[in-house]
């Protein structure tokens, strides 16, 4: 049975004058335990729609979601997201903020002590529990998101560009943390992204959606071992590949031509 | 370096010396008789009168009983203040049901309401309390309600996302989020409420710093009522840094990095 089983999704926001905008049309796709999608896709393809939709933030306007055969209908225990630019609270320390999850769910001190100390030590934030997030540079932050959603052990794991707002090296160190992460604690991954080369990278599959409404437009199986290397020529193969496909679909939009 | 020093105590020198001719210039007036004593109180003898009611002691407990009338109209406010500014955002029909009540009953001119206040509760504390609630609620209500409507969208969601009760989403996110604004209504209100029990003991006590002031205007004693002037606006600038001082090292720490 799939961890996660998406049954023709489909998204419709009503904007008010009559026509409706369709975000997500008949989204179909089966994640098995352990898996990590990335989902790929041009800014506007309904990504964050689609995500938003998983964790419960947002309900569908038809279609099902299903964790280990039961249906979601809300947010979920099981379910953990990290958002694109680490929504750190400003007015709570590392380790406070870390211990978020932990507090709504009335966990006991003792607990919290042990959990967060250990998410800490994983993350690499030793030293920096009593920073505030303004003290700390984008990759730190997003180490701390990594671990606030992390140590309420959540099965699956929904990521919206992470780490689209850092610096390149940043970029690349994380992805390998991402990756030792998703090895150690068998997590199943899903993994927003628009770089292509981020996707291939980490993906065990690349979802790749069309924009406007997105739907799916192919799916890439990477069968590469771990560790992988950045210049593996299949890889950089298949990158090339895929982004011939997204020149392909994004130039579909008609809704540009009126104003050029 | 050595010449920015240079210039600025020669800027304080000179805002010094210029503060010694204006109280300079009073004292000859007065004592010269060129100014009538009742109209101006020169800087001596207002120092002499304030030594007099330090020793007599005049001044102390008067001024207790107007910081009291203060502090337990103020407390309340505080405490009304924020929890419903916060509530208003968490329930939006409440929200949009009262907001324009409490927005007609905020534009009325508090010190109307003095007369009818004292018919209602007498010339005692709880007139002076209400008052002062009347003075400072309606501002802290509102900047924290608007503080609170503020919050990051994405801090709402990572709340949701964890199964955040609605009271876990007011105390962790809400307040903490409205924080700075709700600072800023309160370092307002220091100053507006004490003008509020100023108002409310002149108008009708029997004790506090508005009633001295009110029996030296009818004994003319002006220099007691610099005095009383100059007691008033340091104790609220005490309030002030009371304020300030919290905001820095307690509420808004992590802003002052």
């Amino acid at each position: 049975m799939a961890k996660i089983s998406l049954q023709h999704i489909n998204m419709i926001y009503p904007d008010g004058t009559g026509t409706n905008t369709q975000a997500l049309k008949d989204i179909h796709l089966n994640i098995e335990e352990g898996e990590f999608i990335s989902v790929l896709g041009a800014s506007g393809c309904g990504k964050s729609t689609l995500l938003e939709i998983i964790s419960g933030l947002l309900k569908q306007t038809s279609g099902q979601i299903f964790l280990d055969g039961k249906e979601v209908t809300g947010a979920s225990k099981n379910i953990g997201v990290v958002f694109q630019d680490s929504s750190l609270f400003p007015w709570r320390t590392v380790r406070r903020n870390i211990e978020f999850g932990l507090e709504i769910n009335r966990r006991s001190k003792a607990d919290k002590k042990i959990l967060v100390d250990k998410y800490i030590k994983m993350m690499n934030l030793t030293g920096f529990e009593d920073r505030y997030p303004q003290q700390l540079s984008g990759g730190m932050r997003q180490r701390v998101g990594l671990a606030r959603t992390m140590v309420n052990d959540p099965e699956v794991l929904l990521m919206d560009e992470p780490l689209g707002a850092l610096d390149y090296l940043t970029r690349q160190t994380l992805q390998d943390e991402i990756v030792d992460l998703w090895r150690r604690e068998n997590k199943t991954m899903i993994f927003i992204t628009h770089d292509v080369a981020e996707a291939v990278y980490l993906g065990t599959r690349v979802v790749l959606l069309s924009p406007r409404p997105g739907r799916i437009s192919n799916i890439y199986e990477i069968q590469e071992d771990r560790p992988r290397r950045r210049t593996d020529l299949v890889q950089l193969a298949l990158i090339e590949k895929i982004q011939q496909r997204l020149n392909e679909i994004s130039s579909d939009r008609e809704d540009i031509r009126a104003y050029i | 370096m050595e010449n920015k020093r240079a210039k600025i105590i020669g800027l304080y020198s000179g805002q010094l010396i210029f503060l010694l001719a204006v109280l300079g210039l009073a004292e000859y007036a007065v004592k010269a008789g060129k100014i009538n004593k009742m109209f101006l109180a020169a800087p001596s003898d207002v120092a002499i009168e304030f030594y007099n009611m330090i020793v007599q002691n005049i001044l102390w407990p008067h001024m207790i009983i107007t910081v009291e009338e203060f502090f337990a109209g103020y407390a309340v406010a505080v405490a009304a203040g924020v929890l419903l500014g916060v509530v208003f955002v968490a329930f939006p029909w409440i929200d949009q049901f009262f907001t324009p009540f409490f927005s007609a009953v905020m534009a009325v001119p508090k010190v109307a309401v003095i007369p009818l206040l004292i018919i209602w509760f007498g010339i005692g504390l709880l007139s002076k309390m209400v008052l002062v609630f009347l003075f400072t609620f309606f501002v802290i209500f509102f900047n924290t309600r608007n503080g609170a409507k503020q919050t990051n969208i994405n801090f709402l969601k990572v709340a949701k996302v964890f199964g955040a009760t609605k009271s876990q989403t007011v105390f962790k996110l809400l307040i903490p989020a409205a924080m700075p604004s709700i600072i800023t209504g309160l370092r307002i209100t220091a100053t507006t409420g004490l003008t509020g029990v100023i108002f409310a003991e002149i108008t009708a006590s029997k004790a506090g710093l508005g009633y001295l002031l009110q029996e030296s205007t009818a004994l003319y004693n002006t220099p007691r009522m610099f005095v009383v002037i100059i007691v008033v606006t340091i104790l609220s600038q005490f309030f002030v840094a009371f304020v300030n001082f919290l905001e820095k090292n307690v509420f808004l720490k992590w802003q002052k990095l």
